[in-house]
C-alpha cells in the first residue's frame, strides 16, 4: 500500500501566544507534531504493518520539520517538505494546492491527515486536497478498515447522533479524529533514524506550480489583524457555607446571568 | 565561526522525543512513584523496550550509541519526570554497565551487557562503604588473589538498584596500605545456587528518589573467576574511574537543572495565582527577587553544564570544569528548591503540593559525584596552585 | 450590490437544526443593512416539515428534495450546491458548526475557489456595510479578524448560540424546488448505517446547557449525580480528557483541545481543575460556573461564579434547588 500522511508542526498547547501588534504574534518556541496528525501517522504505520507498502509524511512549512522527523521515528519511510517563500503565511487553500500538485501524479492508495491543526483550528486542508485530487474523503474518522484487494475502506465517522458507517472506494483521503488509535512511542533506534533522515525539499517551481495561482489563492482569505481574547470579568466566588451557597448560586444564575 | 550556542536540529528533535515519552509514561505517575517506594517494573520494561537503556553502547550488543550531548539531554529530560526513576535508569545506562563494556571479555558482554541493554539484567556500581564515601582511599572491601580468580570481602552501602541488581561493578582494594593505588574494579554477580555472589543486605529508606530502591550489598568471601577483573592492569582503578567521572558529574548537574526547573516552574504558576493582601504574590518584590536570582543562576549553570558536555564530546580535558559544573548546578538547585518551598508558604509543608518532593529529591545531589566540601577543597587548591 | 445571504439549513430526520434559525435571524438583521434577501438552502429527503419550519424565517427557500441527498454525502451535496451557487453567486453562505459542515464546507470552498472561515464566534455587518468576521485560533488564545477577496460566496460557519433566534420573524418565504443532480460516476462512497449513541441528550457541541465533571468525580459510577442534575436542566453531560483517558466516559463527551468546543449559554464544571487543555474548549460559553474542592484550582480563573466545596454535597443540593426554580417557570 502506498500511503501519504499530511502533517504539521504546531505550537504546544502550553506554549505562550500573545498578540504583539495588530499584525504580529509572539509565539513561544515550543512546537510539537499536531496531535491529530500523530494519530494519522499511527494509523498509516499500522496499515503498512498489516499490508506492507510505504508511508510517506508530507508537510508544508518554511521553518520546521519536527512533524516529519516524528513520522519517521514512528516508522514512516520517507519525508517530504514543501517549502517556498511564496508559501509563507499561506492560507489553507494555497497550501492545499501545493500539496495536491505534488500528489497528483503519485500512485497512492490512501491519504491520511489530522482532522484539524491546533494552530489555525480550521480543518480545511484535508477535504480541500481531496477535492483537488478528485478523490472521495471522509472527515473525522474514528475507525478504519481496509481491503486492499477490493480497493475499499470501511470507516466510521463521528456525527452528532452517533457514528456513521461509510464504505468508501480507494484511493481516498480520511481525516483522523481522536479515538481512531493511540500513537505509539517511538523506539530510540527509530528516533536516531529520524534524526539522521534525509528530508526531500520541494519548492513551487519544482512542483510545476504557477506562482500567480498561489498568490491568487492566498488572496482569497487573509488575516486582517490579531486581537487578544476578550477578558472575562473576575470570578465571583460564593463564600457562604453550604447549603446557602447553592441557593445563592441558583439565584444568581436566574436573576443576574439569566441563564435558567 | 566558533561559539555556536545552539543544539543541532537532530538534538532538538531528540529532546522533544524524550520529553514526549516522559510526559506520557512518567508524568501521570509522579506522585505514586514517590509515595510507594517500590521499583516500577512496568515502567522499566517500557523504557527498555523503547531502547533507551542502550544509548551509550555499541549496536553489536543491542545498543544505539548517541553523542554525549544527546545523552545529557536524555538525563535532563528524564530527571524532569522522576528523579528516582532517572537514578535507576542512569545507573544502568552509565555507571552500572560502563566497566562491563570497557573491560569485560566477549563472554561476559554476551552474558551481562546484552541482557542489561534489554533491561533483563540490572546492574549497579559499588563505591561507598560505611566509613568511606568521597574518600576512596578509605575503601576496605578487600580483593584477595586466589588460584583461578579472586575472593571479594566487604560491605557496600547506598547501592542504587541494590535490592534488584543482578550484577555489580565493585570497587575493592588489593591492599589498604596502597591507598588509591590499591583500588580496582571487579564484576560480581548475584549469588545463586549455581554461582557464588553478593547478597542483598539492609534496605535503605530514603527521603527522596524513593522509587529507586537502595540497599547494602554484602560480599562474603565471594569467589570470582579471573576474567571478572575489570581492567588491564592492577592498581589502575582510580584512573579507570576517572574515565567516567566527568560524565557522572555533568549528569548530576543535569539532574540538578531538571529539579530546579521543575521547582521554579511550579512556583511561578503558584505565585501568579496565589492571592495575598489582594494581589497575586508575584507582584511583590521579595518574591520577584527569588525568581530573578534563580533565573540568572539557572541560565549560567545550564549553559555551563552543556559546555562541559560539549568538551567531553570533543575530548577536551575538562576534569575541573565538570566538577565546577556539578558544584554550580547543584548549589543553584539547592537555592531553587529552598525558595520554592518558601514561595508556597504554608502549603509547602503539605505533601499535596510538589515543592517538598523536589526539595527531598534534590538533596542527594549534594553527595553524588563527591560532596561539595571535598570538591571545594580540591578545586580551591587547584585554583590557588602556582 | 450584494444580492442574497444564504443559510445552509441542515436537516436531520426531517427537522432543521436549531442553529439555522439562529443564522436566519442574524441574517435578517444583516439584510437590513445591505439590502440582501435571506435564503434558506435545504438539501435532503422528505422535507415538507422542514420547509414549514423555515418559512417564517426566510425570504426564499431553495429546496432539493431527493433520496440521493439523504443521508448526507459530500459528493451529492457538492454536485448540487456547486451548481446552485454558480447560478446565483450569493454574497454569503452561512452554516452552523456540525459534523456535516466540517466535512462539506472546506471541500465546497475549494471547489468554488472561494473563501471559507470556519467556527467563527462573531459575524457583523458595520454601518457602512463592511463584513466583520472574527474567529479564535490557537485554541482561543488569540482571535483573528479576516479579510476577504472578491470571490463569492463568502462561506462562514458560526458557533452555536452565537446568535439568538428571533421568534418574531414572520416572513412568507418564496419556495423554489430544484431537481437534484445525480452523477453515478462519482458515487464512490456509501453510507451503510449509523450506530446511534445511547441516550436522549443533545451533543455537547450543540447543547444550550452543559454540565461536566472531571477527575474530582472519582469514578464512572458517580456520574449518576451529574446525569440527574443534567436531567433537571435538560442539559448535556461533558467531561475532561483525564476522565476519557481513564475510560470512565466516551470520547464524544470530551470538552477541550482534542475534544469538542462548546458554546453553551451555561456551563457548569464540577471537580475540574481547569488545565489549559480543557479551558480552551469553553471560552465562548456565556456563563461558566465552577465547583472544586481546591481553592487554587485554575478553573476559577475562567469562571463567572465559583464555589469551593465538595461536589458530592453540592451537586445533589443544586439539583434539588434547580428543580424548585425550573418547575416554577
Amino acid at each position: 500500500m502506498e500511503i501519504f500522511v499530511l502533517v504539521k508542526q504546531v505550537p504546544d498547547p502550553e506554549a505562550m501566544i500573545k498578540v504583539k501588534s495588530d499584525s504580529e504574534l509572539d509565539i513561544e518556541n515550543r512546537y510539537f507534531t499536531n496531535f491529530f496528525d500523530e494519530i494519522a501517522i499511527e494509523a498509516a504505520i499500522r496499515m503498512k504493518e498489516k499490508f506492507g507498502g510505504k508511508v510517506t509524511v508530507l508537510t508544508v512549512d518554511n521553518h520546521r520539520v519536527d512533524a516529519l522527523r516524528r513520522g519517521i521515528s514512528m516508522g514512516a519511510d520517507e519525508a517530504i517538505q514543501i517549502t517556498d517563500p511564496l508559501l509563507e503565511e499561506a492560507n489553507p487553500f494555497a497550501i492545499s494546492r501545493a500539496i495536491a500538485s505534488y500528489l497528483k501524479d503519485k500512485p497512492f492508495d490512501l491519504i491520511l491527515a489530522g482532522r484539524q491543526a491546533m494552530d489555525d483550528d480550521a480543518g480545511i486542508v484535508g477535504p480541500a486536497v481531496a477535492e483537488l485530487l478528485e478523490i472521495p474523503h471522509v472527515n473525522a474518522i474514528v475507525s478504519l478498515e481496509i481491503d486492499p484487494q477490493k480497493k475499499e475502506a470501511l470507516v466510521r465517522r463521528e456525527v452528532e447522533e452517533g457514528k456513521e458507517i461509510i464504505a468508501c472506494s480507494l484511493p481516498a483521503l480520511f481525516t483522523c479524529q481522536k479515538g481512531l488509535c493511540s500513537p505509539r512511542i517511538p523506539q530510540v533506534l527509530n528516533v536516531m533514524k529520524a534524526m539522521k533522515a534525509q528530508i526531500k525539499k520541494l519548492d513551487i517551481k519544482s512542483l510545476g506550480l504557477n506562482p500567480n495561482e498561489i498568490l491568487g489563492l492566498k488572496d482569497i482569505i487573509k488575516i486582517k489583524n490579531y486581537i487578544s481574547p476578550p477578558k472575562r470579568p473576575p470570578v465571583k466566588m460564593i463564600k457562604e457555607d453550604f447549603p446557602e451557597n447553592v441557593k445563592i448560586l441558583v439565584k444568581l444564575l436566574r436573576e443576574e446571568a439569566k441563564v435558567i | 565561526m566558533a561559539l555556536d550556542f545552539t543544539f543541532t536540529e537532530e538534538q532538538e528533535f531528540f529532546r522533544q522525543t524524550v520529553r514526549d515519552v516522559v510526559n506520557r509514561l512518567i508524568m501521570p505517575r509522579v506522585k505514586e512513584l514517590d509515595e510507594k517506594e517500590e521499583f516500577p517494573w512496568d515502567l522499566w520494561r517500557e523504557f527498555a523496550s523503547l531502547g533507551y537503556l542502550g544509548i551509550r553502547h555499541e549496536e553489536k550488543y543491542g545498543g544505539m550509541a548517541l553523542d554525549t550531548i544527546s545523552q545529557m539531554i536524555f538525563y535532563e529530560e528524564l530527571a524532569r519526570g522522576s528523579c528516582g526513576f532517572a537514578m535507576s535508569v542512569i545507573m544502568q545506562v552509565l555507571m552500572g554497565t560502563y566497566f562491563i563494556a570497557r573491560f569485560g571479555n566477549e563472554e561476559i558482554k554476551q552474558r551481562i551487557l546484552v541482557p542489561a541493554i534489554k533491561g533483563e539484567k540490572i546492574g549497579t556500581i559499588c563505591f561507598t562503604e560505611d566509613q568511606s564515601g568521597s574518600d576512596l582511599a578509605g575503601t576496605r572491601t578487600l580483593a584477595t588473589k586466589v588460584p583461578g580468580g579472586w575472593r571479594i570481602n566487604g560491605r557496600k552501602q547506598w547501592i542504587t538498584n541494590g535490592p534488584i541488581a543482578d550484577f555489580t561493578t565493585v570497587m575493592a582494594t588489593v591492599d589498604p596500605k596502597l591507598g588509591l593505588k590499591g583500588l580496582n574494579f571487579f564484576l560480581v554477580e548475584k549469588k545463586t545456587s549455581e554461582r557464588d555472589g553478593f547478597v542483598v543486605g539492609q534496605r535503605l529508606h530514603k527521603i527522596g528518589s524513593r522509587c529507586s530502591v537502595t540497599s547494602e550489598l554484602i560480599y562474603d568471601n565471594v569467589f570470582i573467576p579471573e576474567e571478572n577483573f575489570l581492567g588491564e592492569e592492577i592498581g589502575k582503578g582510580v584512573q579507570y574511574a576517572a574515565e567516567i567521572l566527568n560524565e557522572v558529574r555533568v549528569m548530576t548537574a543535569m539532574n540538578a537543572l531538571a529539579i530546579a526547573k521543575n521547582a521554579m516552574d511550579d512556583a511561578r504558576e503558584y505565585a501568579k495565582n496565589r492571592i495575598a493582601f489582594g494581589n497575586p504574590i508575584s507582584k511583590y518584590q521579595l518574591i520577584r527577587e527569588k525568581f530573578a536570582k534563580y533565573w540568572a543562576w539557572y541560565e549560567a549553570s545550564w549553559n555551563y553544564a552543556y559546555k562541559c558536555a560539549w568538551m567531553i564530546q570533543n575530548k577536551i580535558p575538562c576534569t575541573n570544569e565538570c566538577m565546577l559544573a556539578k558544584y554550580f548546578a547543584t548549589e543553584m538547585c539547592m537555592y531553587a528548591v529552598e525558595e520554592a518551598m518558601r514561595i508556597y508558604g504554608g502549603n509547602a509543608f503539605s505533601t499535596e503540593y510538589p515543592p517538598q518532593r523536589y526539595w527531598r529529591d534534590a538533596k542527594f545531589l549534594l553527595y553524588g559525584g563527591g560532596t561539595h566540601e571535598v570538591l571545594c577543597d580540591y578545586l580551591g587548591r587547584v585554583f590557588l596552585k602556582d | 450590490m450584494e444580492n442574497e445571504i444564504w443559510v445552509f439549513a441542515e436537516e436531520y430526520d426531517g427537522k432543521v437544526r436549531r442553529v439555522a434559525f439562529e443564522l436566519l435571524s442574524a441574517s435578517a438583521k444583516f439584510s437590513k443593512k445591505i439590502g440582501a434577501k435571506v435564503s434558506s438552502i435545504l438539501l435532503g429527503n422528505k422535507l415538507s416539515e422542514a420547509i414549514k419550519s423555515l418559512t417564517p424565517f426566510s425570504d426564499k427557500i431553495y429546496v432539493l428534495d431527493d433520496p440521493i441527498l439523504s443521508p448526507y454525502t459530500s459528493e451529492a451535496f457538492i454536485l448540487n450546491l456547486s451548481n446552485l451557487i454558480k447560478k446565483h453567486r450569493p454574497y454569503l453562505l452561512l452554516g452552523g458548526v456540525s459534523s456535516t459542515t466540517k466535512d462539506l464546507f472546506p471541500r465546497l470552498a475549494m471547489n468554488l475557489k472561494t473563501s471559507y472561515a470556519p467556527e467563527c464566534t462573531s459575524v457583523e455587518i458595520s454601518e457602512d456595510g463592511e463584513l466583520l468576521v472574527r474567529r479564535p485560533i490557537f485554541g482561543g488564545k488569540v482571535f483573528s479578524e479576516l479579510k476577504f477577496s472578491e470571490a463569492r460566496p463568502i462561506m462562514i460557519t458560526i458557533r452555536n448560540h452565537t446568535f439568538s433566534v428571533d421568534e418574531s420573524l414572520n416572513k412568507s418565504a418564496e419556495i423554489f424546488s430544484i431537481e437534484a443532480l445525480k452523477d453515478s460516476t462519482i458515487s464512490r462512497k456509501k453510507v451503510i448505517g449509523i450506530e446511534k449513541v445511547k441516550g436522549e441528550r443533545v451533543d455537547i457541541s450543540e447543547a444550550e446547557i452543559v454540565v461536566a465533571a472531571g477527575r474530582g468525580i472519582k469514578g464512572p459510577e458517580n456520574f449518576k449525580i451529574i446525569e440527574e442534575l443534567a436531567d433537571v436542566l435538560n442539559a448535556s453531560v461533558g467531561t475532561t480528557r483525564a476522565v476519557v483517558d481513564e475510560g470512565w466516559r466516551d470520547q464524544r463527551d470530551q470538552i477541550g483541545k482534542s475534544g469538542k468546543n462548546i458554546s453553551a449559554k451555561l456551563y457548569m464544571a464540577f471537580g475540574i481543575s481547569g488545565a489549559v487543555h480543557h479551558t480552551l474548549g469553553i471560552g465562548t460559553c456565556k456563563t461558566i460556573v465552577a465547583v472544586d474542592i481546591d481553592p487554587n484550582a485554575l478553573i476559577f480563573n475562567y469562571a463567572d461564579y465559583g464555589i469551593v466545596g465538595d461536589l458530592f454535597k453540592i451537586v445533589p443540593a443544586l439539583k434539588d434547588e434547580l428543580r424548585k426554580v425550573v418547575s416554577s417557570g
